[in-house]
Parts: structure tokens; C-alpha cells; sequence
């Protein structure tokens, strides 16, 4: 229902000390999530992965580039026109401590946009209170201690699963959930993710979620399709089994190898894959953005920009001059 | 005890004993206990995990070996021994003050908001000093330098850096250079990974591991992940609503659960190989420090295994060799074949959970196969 193309974002820092410091966020990322399908970007904070996210919510401009809605250019139509088609699409906040207004109860934040939808809808008052407290349930929490409560008062955990029942007021189409169970209590987790399928399952509600916990990402649909982002470009893209089970970006299988390992009740995987350097602060652009930190870097890695695609006859998409499968992932313990 | 207490000796990690350690916090309710009865070794030298939801009670007893718990909450029963200290709950005043730092280093939770924002790192640092009145600052400064260069950080450019300067990681190892930097030999780190990136993680855990074996540090790592404990801890210790269910070495732990609360979180937890079929949400949710059960057994709401025994019984922590797990349903299992020895473990695993998750393996393996 939704795609970008050559989706670019530069956020430009002002300031006398620093000379106007540019920060590309993302560098030119095509994109389609389908109605009902789960899309998941995965990178590390700065990658761009929110910023695209927020884009395709509508709450942030990109530089160049085209989104479209249900084959609808976004460009061809005036800001006020595009609403009615991003209002369908919410985003679900990284932060539920700033996500919710300190000085309204629960009641208060859900009411207001039921309220709203009850009038669109020509449902009765007391349609407002029902259905709050069904939406609560939903997200697992108990309506009658929530409601009357202000945001402090509940927990970190509690307050994300109110900020997705918020999210589900306006009945979405698509549900951006950025970070959204990282906060959440691990024992509840995956009801949170088991509903956000249901959601899919049930009323094709597409989910686009965005994380960085790959595991988390395969919960949501083995029809799902993971993104790996680097430094605003994507690195490696394909279904999530695909990607999970034979990384072929050395930038993947960093990532995939930092997982923890449950060690007594899996093993490790056979390779380990570390950047050579911690963190990247800039460094130059040209070529792969990831070639500074990889350790099977060559000269043409920096030399030459490598593009997303098929080479390779792997099963996924990636940008990578040497791809190559390796076996970083941990498997359950007691297998040969 | 001496009046002030000695510095524990260099290089040498103390144990901590905590004993029968109740905190309760005062509600219009009436007081209603955070943490209930808790008995937990930190052995010298070790690792240990604490792992627990919201509200399990797990920064509560963090925050109790500093002796900080604050009001409407109090330390109501027990004890807790520290070597070189004695019993931190005793500690009152400037002693207890002294202790926190020299003794006791404490990474707060969200490290990375704890920094004063309008502070340059190294100007904290000197406010830390001059509080525990150090007289050799230059030291404290060159032991700091020290430490974040040991940390893979360029040291004399994050004194010179204010929070807002420095990403997460660079935050969080800030954090440990101010628990360490005071010589402390006993270190709690309170949900040290927590928002910090895989690639991240994987290095501040790397960090914790080598820094706890280089300087002989006793170490307490307080988190919800099973992962961060996994990686670390050499032993663990499961908390749920104000009590420690299960604890022992971690790896025993991991691979053959017995408290059903254990089992259905690692059960929760989705992983990257295997069929993710096989995840299940732990049904109910956590309590609240409101809706914690006053007499048996705290997890029986969400447990698949309750019997009538759990209603009323608090269950004891049985002892399985090194491990120690309270349930009535996990003790009368152990009371039918006897002995509990690992010959019996391994058996028992066979008997039942052992056959589902062999058959869920085999399917895997050859999904797996067929890829190849």
C-alpha cells in the first residue's frame, strides 16, 4: 500500500561552532510494504531507520525522492490532500516517557481521539468509554487501573502498550512500530508482537516495524521481509529467514553475531563477525559506507559504490562486492 | 566493627551475603513488600545476574546494597554483609555515605541520562573527588583517563566532553569509569545494555567481563534481558514479584529451568534459529507491587503447573546441588525417582520437556538441511 523511491533525507545542524554540520540520513532507499504485509528495518541508532519510518508516517519531509500511497505520488497532491492518506498509517513513538502528555490521565489521551472517531463514525458517547477500555485489554492492560491514571504513575512497560492502544483508536491500516516492545516487559513481549500479527492476520493491518532486535523481527510473519540499513543506505534485503539463516553483508552478520547467546541452551554459530571498529564517527563517503569498519574490506570496496542487488544467486538482495554466507547465528543447543 | 572501614584490599574481590532481606514501601494500602525474604550469595570474583521484570523487585535490592533505598520505601528485615564493610543495612550517615563509591560502585540505570548535562565529564569527576575527599586529584583524574582508555575511549576527550556530546555506549562506559573510579571493589550494574544497539551491547559486555577479571571485582548486573545475564553472569538468579525463585550457575540455569516461571520466560523470548513457533507469551502479566499474592506462592496466577499447595505455602528454595528453586510442583517432581544429581537432571529433562523440544529441533535441522 505503500512504496518510496530514491528516498533521500539530509538533516542539516546549524550552529557557529560546528559550520553547519550535514547529517545524511538516508541516501536514496526504495521501500513497498503491501497491505497486511511486515516489513522490518533493522540497524543500529543513526542508521536512518526511524527517520524513514517517520517519513512514512508522514511526520517527516524527505529531501527527494517519491512516496506513494495506494499508487497515489504523495508530490501530486497539496499537504492538506495527503492527510486523509497518512492518517491511515501511525506511528507507534521509540519513547513512551515523551510519547504521552504528562498533565491527562489515560482516559484523557485515549477519549480525545475516540471521541473524534465517534462523531466521523456517528457512534454514542458511550461508545468512547467501551471501546478505550477494549483497547486497553487488548494491549493487555487492566482498564480499571489504567484509566483513571496519570502516565507517571504507570510503568515504562505499561505506558508503551497505552501509546499502541492510542495508535489503534483511529483503526490504522498500517501501524509503524518503532522500537515499540523494546520497553516493554520480556514475558509480554511477544503477546505485544503475537498481537500486532493477530492485527495483520485478522484486519491486514500491515505492520512496518522497526528494531533492532532481529529475532524479535521473525516473530511477525514468516511472509515477512527484513531491511538491513547502514548509514542511511540498505545493505541486504530479502525475507527474513533468508537474511536470518545466511547473512551475506558483512554488516548483517556484525549484527546478527552480537546477539547474545543463551550458552547451556544454544551454541554459538561457527563464525563470529567483529567491525574492526567500534564505531563509526563519519568518515568519508565514497564507496561502501561500511568498508572502514568491515573486515573482508578490499580496495575496490572503497573505491566503488556497491548497489543493492541479486548478484550472487543468493535469495536475497544485497550490496556487497564479496557477499559470502557465514554461520554467525547461534542454534539450540545439542544439534550437530 | 572499626570506625571507619578499612578499604578492602587491592585485587581483592569481597563476597556479599545477603540474608532474609525484606524492603517495603508505604502505600495508602498500607506497606506492601518490593522485595520479600530474599537470600543471595554474591560469591568473590563472580559474575552474578539478576533477571526480572518490572516490578520484580530487582533495582530494589540493588539499591538496597547501598543501603538507599529511598522513602515511602524502607529495608524492613534482614541483612546484608559486604566484606571489608559489615552489614550495610546498619550503616548509617557519613559511614554509609563513605561506603557508597569506595566500596559499592552503582551504575544507574539509563547511565546515559544520569551525567549532569551542563557538566563537562571531567568537572563531575573532580565533584566526585572532592566529595569522598580525595587530595590527590590529578590521580583520581589520571585513573579516569586510565580507565576510559581501557574502555577503547579517548580519555582526555570525554572529560573534556559534556553528556550530550558523547552516544550511548560512550555514556554508559562514563558511567562504569565513575563506579570504578573510586577503587571499588563491588560493582552493580543496573540495566547496563538497556537502549544501547546490539553492536554496542556486545562490546559493553565485553567491556564488564574483562574490566571485573583485570581489576577482581565482585559483580552484581541487574536486567530484564536473559541475553545480558547469558553473556556475563556466572550465576543467576531469577527474581519475580519481590522474590528470588531460582538461582544458580547460569548455564545449568539456561539449559534445564525448573521454576515454571523460568522455563516460560525463556520460552517468551523469540530467538533467531528454530521454529519461532515454538515462542509462547507467558499468559497474565507481572504484578504490581499492589497485586502481589501476601501468602504462597507469587507466580501462581500465570503458572501451568499450580496446585493447591501454592495457594497458601510459601514455597521454600530447595536446593538442587548448586542450584536453589522455590516451587511446590518442581519439589514434588524432585520427590518421586530421587536424588537430584545430574545423572537424574539430565533424565528428568528427557522425560518432559526434553522430548518436545528434541522432536522441534529435529524439524528445524532438517528445514535447515534442506537449505544447504
Amino acid at each position: 500500500m505503500i512504496t518510496g523511491q530514491g528516498i533521500t533525507k539530509t538533516f542539516r545542524q546549524r550552529g557557529a561552532v560546528l559550520g553547519g554540520r550535514e547529517v545524511r540520513a538516508l541516501r536514496g532507499v526504495d521501500f513497498a510494504v503491501g497491505k497486511g504485509g511486515a516489513v522490518s528495518f533493522i540497524g543500529e541508532s543513526g542508521c536512518g531507520k526511524t527517520t524513514l519510518g517517520r517519513i512514512v508516517a508522514g511526520l517527516e519531509s524527505h529531501d527527494s525522492g517519491e512516496i506513494a500511497i495506494d499508487g497515489v505520488p504523495m508530490s501530486s497532491l497539496r499537504p492538506r490532500a495527503r492527510r486523509p492518506y497518512f492518517r491511515r498509517i501511525q506511528l507507534i513513538h521509540q519513547d513512551p516517557y515523551s510519547a504521552l502528555n504528562p498533565t491527562r490521565t489515560i482516559h484523557q489521551a485515549l477519549a480525545a481521539p475516540l471521541a473524534l472517531r465517534a462523531r466521523q463514525t456517528g457512534r454514542p458517547g458511550s461508545w468512547i468509554d467501551e471501546r478505550a477500555g477494549e483497547l486497553l485489554g487488548l494491549v493487555g492492560l487492566d482498564p480499571g487501573y489504567v484509566l483513571p491514571r496519570y502516565p507517571h504513575q504507570l510503568s515504562g512497560g505499561m505506558r508503551q502498550r497505552v501509546v499502541i492502544a492510542r495508535a489503534l483508536t483511529v483503526d490504522p491500516e498500517m501501524l509503524v512500530a518503532d522500537e515499540a516492545v523494546s520497553m516493554i516487559d520480556v514475558s509480554l513481549r511477544l503477546g505485544i508482537l503475537a498481537l500486532l500479527r493477530d492485527l495483520r492476520e485478522r484486519l491486514g493491518v500491515s505492520v512496518l516495524f522497526i528494531t533492532h532486535d532481529v529475532a524479535t523481527a521473525r516473530y511477525l510473519g514468516d511472509d515477512g521481509e527484513l531491511y538491513v540499513i547502514y548509514r542511511g543506505r540498505v545493505v541486504e534485503r530479502g525475507p527474513v529467514e533468508a537474511v536470518v539463516s545466511g547473512p551475506v553483508h558483512p554488516y548483517t552478520q556484525s549484527l546478527l553475531s552480537a546477539i547474545p547467546v543463551l550458552h547451556g541452551l544454544e551454541e554459538p554459530g561457527a563464525q563470529r563477525v567483529v567491525p574492526t571498529e567500534p564505531l563509526d564517527e563519519g568518515g568519508p563517503d565514497a564507496g561502501c559506507l561500511f568498508a572502514r569498519r568491515c573486515p573482508f574490506a578490499t580496495g575496490r570496496c572503497t573505491a566503488e559504490v556497491p548497489v543493492l542487488g541479486a548478484a550472487g544467486g543468493f535469495p536475497q538482495e544485497h550490496a556487497c562486492f564479496h557477499p559470502e554466507r557465514r554461520s554467525v547465528v547461534a542454534a539450540p543447543a545439542g544439534r550437530a | 566493627m572499626p570506625e571507619t572501614p578499612p578499604a578492602t584490599p587491592d585485587g581483592r574481590a569481597p563476597g556479599v551475603r545477603i540474608s532474609g532481606l525484606s524492603v517495603v514501601y508505604r502505600t495508602p494500602a498500607g506497606e506492601l513488600p518490593a522485595v520479600s525474604g530474599v537470600d543471595l550469595e554474591l560469591p568473590p570474583g563472580t559474575i552474578t545476574g539478576v533477571v526480572g521484570e518490572s516490578g520484580s523487585g530487582k533495582s530494589t535490592l540493588a539499591l538496597s546494597l547501598l543501603n538507599a533505598v529511598q522513602p515511602p520505601g524502607r529495608i524492613s528485615a534482614g541483612s546484608v554483609e559486604i566484606d571489608g564493610l559489615g552489614d550495610v543495612v546498619a550503616l548509617r550517615g557519613e559511614e554509609l555515605r563513605r561506603a557508597r563509591g569506595r566500596h559499592v560502585g552503582y551504575v544507574f540505570q539509563a547511565a546515559q541520562n544520569s551525567l549532569n548535562p551542563l557538566k563537562t565529564v571531567g568537572k563531575q569527576l573532580l565533584d566526585l573527588g572532592r566529595s569522598h575527599g580525595v587530595r590527590d586529584l590529578r590521580a583520581l583524574v589520571r585513573e579516569a583517563r586510565e580507565l576510559l582508555g581501557r574502555m577503547g575511549l579517548d580519555g582526555a576527550r570525554v572529560l573534556d566532553s559534556c553528556q550530550h556530546e558523547l552516544s550511548g555506549g560512550m555514556r554508559q562506559r562514563v558511567g562504569i569509569m565513575f563506579a570504578l573510579v573510586l577503587n571499588a571493589h563491588l560493582v552493580v550494574l543496573d540495566e547496563p545494555t538497556t537502549a544501547l544497539d546490539m553492536i554496542t551491547q556486545a562490546t559493553i559486555l565485553r567491556i564488564v567481563r574483562e574490566v571485573h577479571a583485570e581489576r577482581g571485582l565482585t559483580t552484581l548486573v541487574i536486567t530484564h534481558d536473559l541475553g545480558v545475564v547469558a553473556e556475563v553472569a556466572d550465576r543467576l538468579a531469577v527474581m519475580y514479584g519481590g522474590r528470588v525463585v531460582e538461582q544458580g550457575p547460569t548455564r545449568d540455569v539456561l539449559a534445564d529451568p525448573r521454576h515454571p516461571y523460568t522455563r516460560g520466560l525463556l520460552r517468551a523470548v523469540p530467538r533467531l534459529t528454530g521454529d519461532i513457533g515454538e515462542a509462547r507469551a507467558l499468559p497474565g502479566r507481572p504484578p504490581t507491587l499492589g497485586t502481589i499474592p501476601a501468602d504462597g506462592c507469587v507466580f501462581r496466577e500465570r503458572c501451568p503447573l499450580r496446585m493447591d499447595a501454592c495457594e497458601t505455602g510459601r514455597p521454600p528454595a530447595v536446593a538442587y546441588g548448586a542450584r536453589s528453586v522455590s516451587c511446590h510442583a518442581a519439589a514434588e517432581n524432585r520427590a518421586g525417582p530421587e536424588d537430584g544429581g545430574p545423572g537424574t537432571a539430565a533424565g528428568d529433562r528427557d522425560g518432559e520437556d526434553g522430548a518436545e523440544a528434541r522432536g522441534g529441533e529435529e524439524v528445524a535441522a532438517g528445514a535447515r538441511e534442506e537449505q544447504a
